[in-house]
């Protein structure tokens, strides 16, 4: 079997680059994308530790699946409201959105 | 009924009822709005309606007082929960009452409104209540996600969309940050259910340290921005001020009351054997929590944004109560919640009622109040004065109580600061309260008064606050009462 170390360095990877993808991308899809990249390690950790940890129990399983379908869910809503501020603003980049400060 | 593993699950749907009660009362507020022409609906139906609903989901969440039972190992119905269920309930009963002529006046979709608000007290209502990370990862995001749309729902003003935008994107990091933190604790105790994450955890963990620390590091992260702890605070003000004011006045309730029920949930359940690994994190928070929100208070010009900021403040100083977590804090720390509360809507109610009129939330405008509309001056005044910690007012009394616990808890240091903070934020509710009552009143001089439900909602809260402040030992026992279940 491969050691759950690597698994878990993957999703650490995975998550890493989620994280600097939000930090560091302008656009708002760009954005909501690396979350699903951070949603991603979410769901390969959960697996793992799943399969490794109890075998007989599929909490971490479910909370996968829950994690994927919810995922799913708040891509349509969020690009819901990008497409609102790209009506209002002719861009989807989040610099634009910047009448609220401090 | 059994699961695979051979645990007996109790599948009694009655458990569920307030939830049940609110969620399907949602969906007919979504139906009646669809065939609103046809049914020849008044513009009070759907606010009507979903009193309704709300109404019989108090009564039923009153049936459960005094028990303590499981649905299905998923939701624990024990006086907690009672005592949230009903916090929720009473809370968007008084932002519906109180708002419905700003909400047909300036909100784009009413029927969608009324909806995704009962959704969201559903979701609120199943936070308090959940004993399984998945159910309450579930509520979590049932409650933001109304709440993500809600924020939008602004009519003419391009605030609405770009605050809802930042909503969404720092919530989705927020929530990726929060269940990458439960996977590591799901991995650490084996096992998504409380009791069993106690269970796990208190058998020792040397052997997992570096795990379990990225896990309650990232959940705190995760629970920080929901609950707007600084550092993770800065979507608050732009949500806040992007909002509908109801939605404003929501948000700084429920959102965050039921974002403290998880963290009490948490902490002083399944993550309690770990309390040396986050307790310093959780104290770190609070202190910058109280010191940047009370600071930054001082140089707000727009009245929503001076109480995100002063909102902010409080949860500092809730904060501490998670640091020190006992019986005491805990029932302290609800106590200080229902007052922050109640204080919180009357001021929101107000604002409601003064925009209805006028039109502008800028803290400026409200100059001269004090001779157009003595009452509604009078009702911000008691309500800023509260939140300030004034004696005879529900926020002195509520926060006495809630710095004493933590202070006999033996965080003496972080009362100091709290201290010093709350006297910072004393200087800018008095700002407020100088517009209203040392200036004349520029333009239309007229004097105004509120419509009858706007009196009926600020009336209630007004005395609410009154009461609190004055005779609290009702509300004391009733915090008493709900805490015990989580340290029996």
């Amino acid at each position: 079997m491969i050691p759950l170390e690597n698994f878990l360095i993957l999703s650490g990877i995975l998550f890493a680059t989620g994280l600097y993808g939000v930090l560091a991308r302008r656009s708002a899809i760009l954005i909501l994308m690396s979350v699903e990249l951070m949603l991603a390690a979410v769901s390969i950790n959960f697996i793992a530790f799943a399969a490794y940890l109890d075998g007989e129990a599929f909490s971490g399983l479910v909370f996968a699946l829950f994690v994927i379908t919810v995922a799913a869910a708040e891509v349509g809503l969020a690009l819901g409201i990008v497409l609102r501020l790209f009506r209002e603003r002719r861009t989807s980049y989040v610099d634009a959105a910047d009448s609220l400060k401090w | 009924m059994t699961d695979i593993l051979g645990n007996d699950l109790n599948l009694q749907y009655e458990l569920l009822g307030p939830e049940i009660a609110v969620a399907v009362t949602a969906m007919l507020v979504l139906f009646a709005d669809a065939f609103r022409k046809e049914l020849n609906l008044g513009r009070f139906a759907l606010p009507a309606l979903s009193v309704v609903g709300l109404v019989i989901a108090l009564i039923l969440s009153a049936l459960w007082i005094d028990e303590n039972e499981d649905f299905a190992r998923l939701v624990q119905v024990d006086n907690f929960t009672t005592f949230f269920r009903i916090l929720f309930a009473a809370v968007t009963i008084v932002v519906i009452v109180g708002s419905h002529e700003y909400v047909s006046k300036h909100v784009s979709h009413v029927g969608e409104f009324y909806s995704l608000l009962l959704f969201s007290t559903a979701g609120a209502m199943l936070m308090a209540g959940a004993r399984d990370l998945l159910t309450a990862y579930l509520a979590i995001e049932v409650m933001s996600f109304s709440l993500y749309i809600l924020v939008s729902q602004t009519r003419n003003d391009t605030r609405g969309g770009e605050a809802s935008l930042k909503y969404v994107l720092l919530g989705g990091v927020a929530s990726a940050m929060l269940l990458y933190g439960l996977s590591f604790i799901y991995g650490v105790a084996g096992s998504t259910q409380y009791s069993e994450i106690a269970a796990g955890l208190a058998n020792g963990t040397s052997d997992v340290e570096l795990p379990l620390l990225l896990g309650l590091a990232l959940v705190v992260a995760g629970l920080g921005f929901k609950a707007s702890a600084v550092p993770f605070h800065m979507w608050t003000p732009d949500a806040y001020e992007g909002a509908p004011i109801p939605i404003t006045a929501y948000l700084s309730a429920t959102s965050k009351a039921a974002t403290f029920a998880l963290l009490l949930r948490w902490f002083a359940g399944p993550l309690l054997p770990a309390i040396d690994d986050w307790q310093w994190m959780v104290s770190a928070i609070a202190v910058a929590t109280m010191v940047v929100g009370n600071l930054v208070a001082l140089q707000q010009t727009n009245i929503k944004r001076l109480l995100a900021y002063s909102s902010i403040g409080q949860v500092g100083f809730m904060l501490m109560a998670i640091t020190a977590i006992s019986d005491e804090t805990g029932s302290a720390l609800l106590l200080h919640l229902t007052g922050y509360v109640i204080t919180n809507l009357a001021l929101f109610m107000a604002v409601v009622a003064f925009y209805n009129r006028t039109g502008t939330e800028e803290i400026a405008d409200f100059r001269g109040l004090a001779q157009t509309n003595p009452y509604l001056a009078l009702v911000i005044t008691v309500g800023l004065f509260s939140l300030a910690g004034m004696p005879l007012l529900a926020g002195f009394l509520t926060k006495f109580i809630l710095f004493q616990s933590v202070v006999s808890a033996g965080f003496t240091w972080l009362v100091v600061i709290a201290l010093v903070a709350s006297t910072v934020s004393l200087y800018y509710y008095l700002q407020v309260i100088r517009h209203m009552y040392l200036y004349e009143p520029e333009g239309d001089t007229s004097r105004w008064r509120l419509t009858p439900t706007g009196y009926l909602a600020t009336g209630a809260l007004f005395i609410g606050v009154v009461w609190v402040g004055i005779y609290a030992t009702p509300f004391y026992t009733v915090a008493d009462r709900a805490i015990a279940p989580l340290f029996a």
